[in-house]
């Protein structure tokens, strides 16, 4: 290889630092939200690691990357769940658009394993997301991650614990997402090249009815069981009379 | 005569003169092949040197010596007796190579074998191939030619071949060498008639009367009339003159590949570890490969058989998802599960089997330009590696069941089975993304729902109801939040009053 065709590999790889050349045309994947794109500065990175960090399970973190994964299932894309903290409901999968024949979910018995998967969906164009399960990733780990990621075309989501958060990580995009209030989600940017860390953002999730309802006030009584009405029904049929 | 046919038929015979010791060669270690080596065949109780590698040819051994005479010419001479089977195996295999230059090859008859045992025994093995029409494909019948020979050096066959309009004329006039030049029609029809009659293949009686008639030559015999032949000779002959003169085809079966595929490597010292299986491993699956393009097929899943010398054998399945017509695929993901495997501590005999193939769908030749076939083929080809390294129940997919009860709605199925993607009934109550794969039940304390935390009901509920023919559920399903911000999906059993959390929206 001559000296200009590494140079060249170099500069196309998202992780090489360019000085004050912030304005970058880079390549993103649209995440589905208008708010989220401009503070990514377009969107997920691709070809890169990314690392969300929940404050919790439940408060939307999988809901933000609906509309990612139905666009990367619709385009035949494989999508791999790498060991995730409970069983995907495939009713609301499937509402939300996700071809259920694209996703796979794999478990692994040990970080080895789980290293391995991951490294194999990346390189294979696959969209990986991952859960950190039995201990947190180590820096040398993440990395090589990160270096498969801009080797290949695909982006490779990483859910860490919020504890994860003080240790330095070798991934492109790190956010962290809390919840303040029901049904909205707060991002905060703690990692992105050519942006400030800190920057906030509301993300507004699928909205249901919501009045909260105390326990004492729910409607009590005991609900007519099926058994009841068979026997109010037969009562009416007119067969009986 | 050649105006008979509206393309002249161009026949290849193709003899392996040393295929009775090639067959044996894999078995021997390399310094044990790099001595004088024989094979030997018996008959009528006499024991002869049917061939002999080029080593032992230095020493002044050659075939029809008698073995005593042999092992006084060359004391150190090892001696191998011959093994039909393997010979026919591996003509076989040769056929398959064949195969892929032309697609009329034909094996000796094998019935023709067994009533003329002795005949054939001595004679060395071959096959025909009709190559009028492949040139295109090879750019010219001399490419052709040679690239058979490359590919037959790379097997490390000796091959000699004979070249004619017929299929008996090309056996008559094979040469001592590997033609790479294609001859024209009156070289060949030169050569064919001064050929010497005694290379004709007839019984000792037929051979005396042919001298009796001062008949020498095959053009002496050509240049009778019909008439003149049939009174003296009997329709065997006659039915070869008239081949040899085009006047009538040639009847036998083609080659077609067999519809399973078994090949066996054995090696008597024993294979210890397992990346020295690798390499026979390698041999079998180009072997497979070969296979595979000539049936026009794919794979759907490998069998190995690990056989020790004492102990049972050990047996690895490999499934495939499809597209692997490439050997080191397969041989990755071979090597992939063999890591897994527990293996005994020799290996003697390594056996490959297949039976099971699908044919390649039409038009499934890469011709986009875009690369839209690629992601799909990389997908199966990830399939597969997790499956070979992780096993097949690491894997899953969710699916969608016709029912009404969530965790009976939804449940996680093996990769391999076909999903339908039937969106049955759209519910528009919240449904939560996580399921737990069991409900578990929720304290209530101080009028409050507790689950690590306390919960408060935030919309619901929605009634689903299901399993009546069995114990009937009756579910009240609600949303809940807790002061974080997380969602969950509770419910309440209606006929015990009970709570029970069954998921997170997230």
């Amino acid at each position: 290889m001559t000296n200009t065709e590494i140079i060249s590999n170099l500069l196309t790889r998202q992780d090489t630092w360019r000085g004050r050349n912030r304005r970058l045309p880079r390549s993103t994947i649209c995440t589905g939200h208008k708010d989220l794109n401009a503070l990514l500065q377009g969107g997920w990175p691709a070809s890169a690691l990314i690392e969300l960090m929940p404050q919790q399970l439940g408060i939307g973190e999988l809901s933000l990357l609906l509309p990612t994964l139905k666009n990367h299932s619709h385009n035949g894309h494989l999508c791999l769940w790498l060991d995730p903290p409970y069983q995907p409901y495939a009713p609301s999968l499937s509402a939300a658009g996700i071809a259920l024949d694209k996703l796979i979910i794999v478990r692994s018995k040990n970080i080895k394993e789980w290293l391995w998967v991951a490294e194999q969906s990346i390189r294979n164009g696959a969209l990986l997301l991952a859960w950190v399960r039995q201990q947190p990733a180590r820096y040398t780990q993440l990395r090589k991650l990160q270096l498969a990621a801009a080797e290949s075309n695909s982006s490779a989501f990483i859910f860490s614990p919020i504890a994860a958060l003080s240790a330095p990580s070798p991934a492109t995009l790190r956010l962290k997402l809390d919840s303040q209030y029901i049904h909205q989600l707060q991002i905060t940017l703690c990692k992105l090249r050519g942006r400030v860390a800190g920057a906030k953002l509301q993300l507004n999730l699928q909205q249901y009815p919501s009045q909260r309802t105390a326990l004492n006030q729910l409607p009590t009584g005991r609900h007519r069981t099926y058994s009841d009405s068979a026997m109010l029904a037969s009562q009416n049929s007119p067969l009986h009379n | 005569m050649t105006m008979r046919y509206q393309r002249q038929e161009i026949w290849l015979y193709l003899q392996f003169p040393l295929l009775s010791l090639e067959a044996l060669l894999p078995e021997l270690s390399p310094e044990q092949q790099s001595k004088p080596i024989a094979v030997i065949s018996s008959e009528k109780n006499t024991q002869r040197v049917l061939c002999c590698n080029s080593q032992a040819g230095a020493w002044g051994i050659e075939p029809n010596l008698s073995i005593s005479t042999a092992l006084v010419l060359c004391p150190e001479l090892m001696t191998l007796s011959r093994q039909p089977e393997k010979e026919q195996q591996q003509l076989q295999q040769l056929a398959l190579l064949a195969y892929s230059f032309s697609p009329v090859v034909i094996l000796p008859n094998e019935r023709k074998q067994k009533s003329n045992n002795f005949k054939f025994s001595t004679r060395p093995l071959g096959l025909w191939l009709e190559i009028s029409g492949c040139d295109k494909l090879f750019k010219g019948y001399n490419n052709l030619l040679q690239a058979l020979a490359k590919k037959l050096q790379d097997q490390s066959i000796s091959s000699v071949t004979g070249i004619a309009h017929n299929p008996m004329a090309a056996q008559l006039l094979c040469q001592p060498e590997f033609q790479c030049q294609l001859p024209t029609t009156t070289e060949i029809q030169q050569q064919l008639l001064s050929t010497n009659l005694s290379q004709l293949d007839c019984s000792t009686y037929q051979q005396q009367s042919f001298k009796r008639l001062g008949l020498n030559h095959v053009g002496d015999l050509l240049a009778l009339s019909r008439s003149a032949l049939s009174r003296r000779f009997d329709h065997q002959l006659m039915d070869i003159i008239a081949q040899l003169k085009n006047e009538k085809p040639f009847s036998a079966r083609r080659f077609q590949p067999a519809n399973s595929f078994r090949d066996v490597i054995q090696n008597t010292q024993g294979i210890f570890n397992k990346e020295n299986l690798l390499f026979p491993m390698k041999t079998l699956l180009q072997r497979l490969c070969l296979y595979l393009s000539a049936r026009y097929c794919h794979c759907r899943e490998l069998e190995w058989h690990f056989e020790p010398l004492i102990g049972e054998a050990k047996t690895m399945k490999v499934q495939l998802s499809s597209r692997h017509n490439n050997w080191s695929d397969l041989l990755l993901l071979s090597r992939l599960q063999l890591e897994r495997l527990e293996l005994p501590r020799s290996i003697e005999q390594i056996t490959l089997f297949s039976n099971q193939f699908i044919d390649v769908p039409q038009g499934s030749f890469n011709l986009d330009l875009f690369g839209e076939h690629h992601c799909s083929e990389q997908s199966s080809e990830l399939i597969d590696r997790l499956n070979a390294r992780l096993g097949i129940d690491a894997l899953s997919r969710p699916t969608l069941n016709q029912d009404y009860l969530p965790e009976q709605a939804s449940s996680l199925a093996n990769i391999d089975k076909q999903t339908d993607d039937n969106p049955n009934k759209k519910s528009t109550a919240p449904q939560p993304l996580w399921l737990l794969t069991e409900p578990a039940p929720i304290q209530i304390r101080n009028q409050q729902l507790y689950w690590h935390q306390p919960l408060t009901i935030v919309s619901g509920p929605e009634r689903i109801c299901g399993n009546w023919w069995q114990t009937e559920q009756q579910r009240d399903y609600y949303l809940a939040c807790d002061s974080s911000g997380a969602r969950y999906w509770l419910f309440r059993e209606t006929s015990s009053q009970r709570w029970f959390i069954h998921g997170l929206f997230s």
